[in-house]
């Protein structure tokens, strides 16, 4: 399933608020067991979304080390992104409920 | 918003740190990599399989990189950033080919800039005035005797004022010398008279003390004056205190009221420096004739304020109807044959005038010469092309679109034009008193030329421009390659394709077109200051030195003592005894100052209106000639030659007869089959005198001199004893082979051991002065001439890079024909026809360009036709010659080439 362009955008900082710090493939790696492999994405195809979200300071991306003692770099959300991820999701919700009640009316 | 802000700013940082967002991009992937493998891995993959694993989880690492840049950066700049580390790095491999291509390219960026700095400072910016555009200048025509600009008289200047309902000021204009003292010493000083309104009228104001204005009004001159910077700095050396200062102009005595700002300039001829007096006068009492009479025009002119609202169409139908209404009011001093006539010019425009055909000139020359620059580049890189192939073969094969490979050949030729821009940029600031310097210093406005924002602007986008049109035609030619066959064939030292020879040949022709353009240009203006140079002066200026002596002019005339011919009869006479004394004396004479040749006297007033005796009123004032006061010696002295009748002499008084002396030309225009010993009828003379009209006796005829200059044309004129009449300014002619400054000094000396209120100025040998009027000529020459020679030279380099490479190409071809018994000559002739080809071509194309080219110089040339058959017969034989040798050099190289090496290679 392909994924609507922005919405990307959402789901991954939703995934970094609920989660908390996450590199690139934990991201990836989360996103595909809750789709339940619905979401069939390349991992790479991530990367876009995430400089975007750091460009525009919703992000922030730190070096850190895993468990396993391999480095990987850390995103977290920042606070302007726990306001915008709020926003947004508001955004989302009344647009998904128009196109929802679109599709059902008959014309 | 912000957040757009945000990212665009973040986007530049990444651009700006590329490498390093690179290598973290980098890292980042590969530990992504890590994370998927070892994950792999604990699901019970070998390592080699969880490698690949996670290879293909990830998907195309070079795409998540593309992508990745995309969103980062800003790509399109990325790019160019590219091109440009790249065209740079290409052009310093070839250093030859940069220098000379930003060489060539800033000399013709750099000429089209200066000349437009001009142009922008003398005839585009508006008058240093609020609201420039509603300044006019007005003019009095008296259209039936062919006479423009005859001057004002005080009542005309009072109707303009009062009845014409179209200016809301006007001053009349009035530039006089003056004797100036009681300053630090005596001298001779440019001063305006004007009316009080002149300051009010150009919106001026004083950079210390006042100016005049509406409240200062009198009769005759107001007290208060106002001086220039110039004279407050030299005369009262910038003291604060000058104000409330007495001083004497020409015996009387005024007061300063006011200092003008540095940059302050009258915007109007003036008689032979800046304005640095400005005094106001009412012109209706003394020294002026009172009350004013309607025929006494001797004002110079007005300048006057239109009305808001008003253009300068309507202000002159307006004055067309006051002409039409004064005319029947006053019949005997305007009668309608005479068709006077108030004709109005804005000032800007009657400043720059004269200067504009010049520039208009070399502002054409200038672009022909970037023209030729820019095609001259474009068959370089053509040529640079050839030895690209290869490269660009390579390029296109790994995938660059042809677009990109355009943009990055556009960028590189851009860069070269931007480097010449910039030297260009460089060199006129820094070098802007130097150049000036070399500009003739009678162009209106010159200290106005900067090379600021505005001129540097048109710098700017003349590269950019240049950069595409000489990169564009290549850039789509080379970028046209077939990587399949041009990897093939450019492998062998990039030999030039029949095409690429052909695309070579249009631009040289053109260039060639071109030069035989400016060359033609160039030859009218040389052939044109060949005939100015040869054209008889109508005197002899060798050994001759002229100084000239301001006689003071006190209002009051009974304080004059030179207002009656006697005393100017008796100075002259004891100057010229004097003289006699002087080392190295030759011959000596005087005359007044319409008497010196190459003077700027067009505005002294020093036209007069005539009759004959006996006429009816209805033929009279439709005559008229120049008119100068000489002494008896004057055509001796100057050589000037008697061609009937007889010379001045000492009897010529104002006991006697009244005489004259005509020149050639009036001969010509009046007196077509009449002898002289004919009378007519002066109407004025000498200014604002009141002389009254006169009958006068032709008594001789002598030849022209070019009073206006070796390239203008003679006026009729007519002479008059200086014994008979008041003189407002003299000149000593003195011929002695002795030097200069000796000689001014003496002469300046008897000057003031006669009367020391006198000042002495303008001495110059006639030499100098002869050489001075045609500074212009040879100025506008010179650059031509160098344009010229810089065309030559690159069409000649042109002509030679084509046949170089033809050549080259064909030297096989050649080889074997010398193998085969073909004589050198043979090869020289089969090797020049290429050439001499494309230079006809060149020439008869360039040939029919010029001859519509050359009509626009007309007003430049003198003695010459646009259609001048020497310069159109001899450009083409020297560029022709030029070219052959251009041609000629490497065709004689393919006889040189050993038959076996051309067989082998």
């Amino acid at each position: 399933m392909q994924v609507l362009q922005g919405t990307l955008d959402l789901i991954v900082l939703r995934t970094l608020a609920s989660m908390g710090p996450q590199h690139a493939y934990g991201v990836a790696a989360r996103l595909q067991q809750v789709s339940g492999d619905l979401l069939n994405l390349n991992q790479g195809t991530l990367y876009p979304a995430l400089v975007r979200l750091e460009q525009q300071g919703w992000i922030k991306g730190k070096w850190g080390t895993t468990e396993n003692g391999r480095e990987a770099k850390y995103y977290s959300i920042t606070r302007a992104g726990r306001k915008a991820l709020d926003e947004e999701t508001g955004r989302w919700r009344q647009l998904a409920g128009l196109v929802e009640k679109l599709l059902g009316t008959e014309f | 918003m912000m957040r757009h802000w945000r990212r665009f700013f973040a986007k530049l940082g990444s651009l700006l740190r590329r490498g390093r967002a690179e290598r973290e991009l980098d890292r980042e992937i590969a530990s992504h990599l890590a994370l998927l493998e070892d994950e792999f891995q604990r699901r019970g993959m070998s390592p080699a399989d969880a490698r690949l694993a996670a290879l293909r989880a990830y998907g195309g690492v070079e795409q998540a990189r593309e992508l990745h840049r995309e969103e980062r950066s800003i790509l399109w700049l990325e790019q160019s950033l590219q091109d440009i580390r790249f065209a740079v790095r290409s052009l310093l491999k070839n250093p030859g080919f940069a220098s000379v291509a930003v060489l060539t390219l800033a000399l013709g960026i750099g000429a089209n800039v200066a000349i437009f700095g001009v142009v922008h400072a003398v005839l585009l910016r508006p008058l240093p005035f609020q609201q420039p555009e509603r300044l006019v200048r007005v003019f009095d025509d008296v259209n039936g005797a062919g006479a423009k600009d005859i001057g004002m008289s005080v009542p005309e200047l009072e109707d303009l004022r009062d009845r014409s309902g179209v200016f809301s000021r006007i001053s009349a204009i009035f530039p006089v010398s003056a004797a100036l003292s009681g300053g630090d010493h005596a001298e001779r000083v440019e001063m305006l008279g004007t009316t009080v309104d002149y300051f009010q009228l150009l919106g001026a104001k004083a950079a210390l003390g006042r100016v005049y204005g509406t409240a200062d009004r009198m009769p005759g001159f107001t007290d208060g004056v106002v001086i220039s910077d110039g004279l407050w700095q030299r005369q009262f050396g910038g003291d604060p205190r000058v104000l409330g200062r007495r001083i004497r102009v020409d015996e009387d005595g005024y007061t300063i009221i006011g200092v003008m700002p540095p940059g302050f300039r009258h915007p109007g001829q003036t008689l032979s420096a800046d304005v640095e007096l400005w005094a106001a006068a009412g012109f209706t009492a003394d020294p002026f004739l009172s009350p004013p009479v309607r025929a006494r025009r001797f004002l110079p002119g007005a300048m006057g304020r239109l009305r808001p609202g008003l253009t300068v169409q309507q202000a002159q139908q307006r004055l067309d109807a006051l002409v039409a209404q004064l005319g029947r009011t006053y019949p005997t001093e305007y009668p309608a044959p005479a068709k006077w006539a108030l004709r109005i010019e804005e000032v800007q425009s009657d400043l720059t005038g004269g200067i504009r055909p010049m520039l208009a000139v070399l502002s054409a020359a200038v672009g022909f010469v970037l023209l030729i620059v820019v095609v001259n580049m474009a068959s370089l890189l053509v040529a640079r092309s050839s030895a690209r192939v290869r490269e660009l073969a390579i390029r296109r094969a790994l995938g660059a679109s042809r677009a990109r490979l355009v943009r990055q050949l556009l960028t590189e030729s851009v860069l070269v034009s931007l480097a010449g821009g910039l030297a260009a940029g460089a060199v006129l600031v820094l070098a802007r008193g130097p150049l000036l310097a070399l500009m003739p210093a009678d162009i209106p406005r010159l200290n106005e030329v900067h090379f600021d924002a505005p001129v540097l602007a048109l710098a700017f986008l003349l590269s950019i421009a240049s950069g595409i049109l000489f990169g564009l035609t290549p850039a789509l030619y080379a970028s046209r390659s077939d990587p399949g066959r041009d990897l093939k064939e450019g492998g062998r030292s990039g030999s030039p394709s029949r095409r690429q020879n052909r695309l070579r040949g249009v631009l040289v022709t053109a260039e060639v077109a071109l030069s035989v353009v400016l060359l033609i240009g160039a030859g009218l203006l040389v052939h044109s200051f060949w005939d100015a140079l040869r054209v008889n002066p109508g005197f002899d200026p060798r050994d001759l030195t002229v100084a000239r002596i301001w006689i003071p002019q006190p209002n009051n005339p009974k304080a004059n003592r030179y207002i009656t011919a006697a005393p100017v009869a008796a100075l002259s006479r004891e100057i010229l005894r004097q003289a006699k004394t002087l080392p190295g004396f030759e011959d000596a004479a005087m005359g007044g100052t319409d008497s010196v040749p190459f003077v700027n006297n067009s505005i002294s007033g020093s036209r007069i209106t005539f009759s004959w005796p006996g006429e009816s009123d209805s033929g009279q004032k439709q005559q008229s000639a120049e008119v100068a006061a000489v002494s008896p010696e004057f055509f001796r002295v100057l050589r000037t030659p008697l061609l009937r009748g007889r010379a001045f002499t000492d009897d010529d008084t104002d006991k006697t007869r009244r005489v004259a002396i005509v020149n050639e030309s009036f001969v010509k225009k009046y007196l077509p089959r009449r002898d002289p010993g004919l009378r007519m009828r002066l109407d004025r003379f000498l200014g604002f005198r009141r002389d009254p009209t006169f009958e006068i006796e032709i008594v001789g005829v002598v030849g022209d001199i070019r009073d206006h200059g070796m390239d203008a044309p003679v006026s009729p004129r007519i002479y008059l004893p200086l014994y008979q009449g008041a003189a407002a300014e003299m000149a000593v002619f003195l011929r002695s082979a002795s030097g200069n400054v000796a000689m001014t000094q003496a002469l300046a000396g008897i000057v003031h051991g006669i009367d020391a209120d006198l000042p002495v100025y303008g001495v110059r040998t006639m030499q100098e002065m002869t050489s001075a009027s045609m500074t212009r000529r040879r100025f506008v020459l010179f650059l031509m001439a160098v344009f010229a020679a810089l065309a030559l030279f690159l069409a000649a380099i042109g002509i030679y890079g084509v046949m170089a490479y033809t050549v080259a190409q064909r030297a096989q071809e050649f080889g074997v024909r010398m193998a085969l018994g073909a004589q050198p000559r043979d090869v020289v002739l089969l090797a020049l026809r290429p050439g001499v080809l494309l230079t006809l071509g060149g020439v008869g194309a360039g040939l029919v360009i010029a001859s519509g080219v050359a009509r626009l110089m007309t007003s430049l040339l003198f003695g010459v036709s646009p259609s001048d058959l020497p310069t159109f017969l001899g450009v083409p034989v020297v560029l022709a010659a030029v070219a052959l040798l251009a041609c000629w050099i490497p065709a004689r190289r393919a006889t040189r080439i050993p038959p076996m090496t051309a067989l082998r290679s």
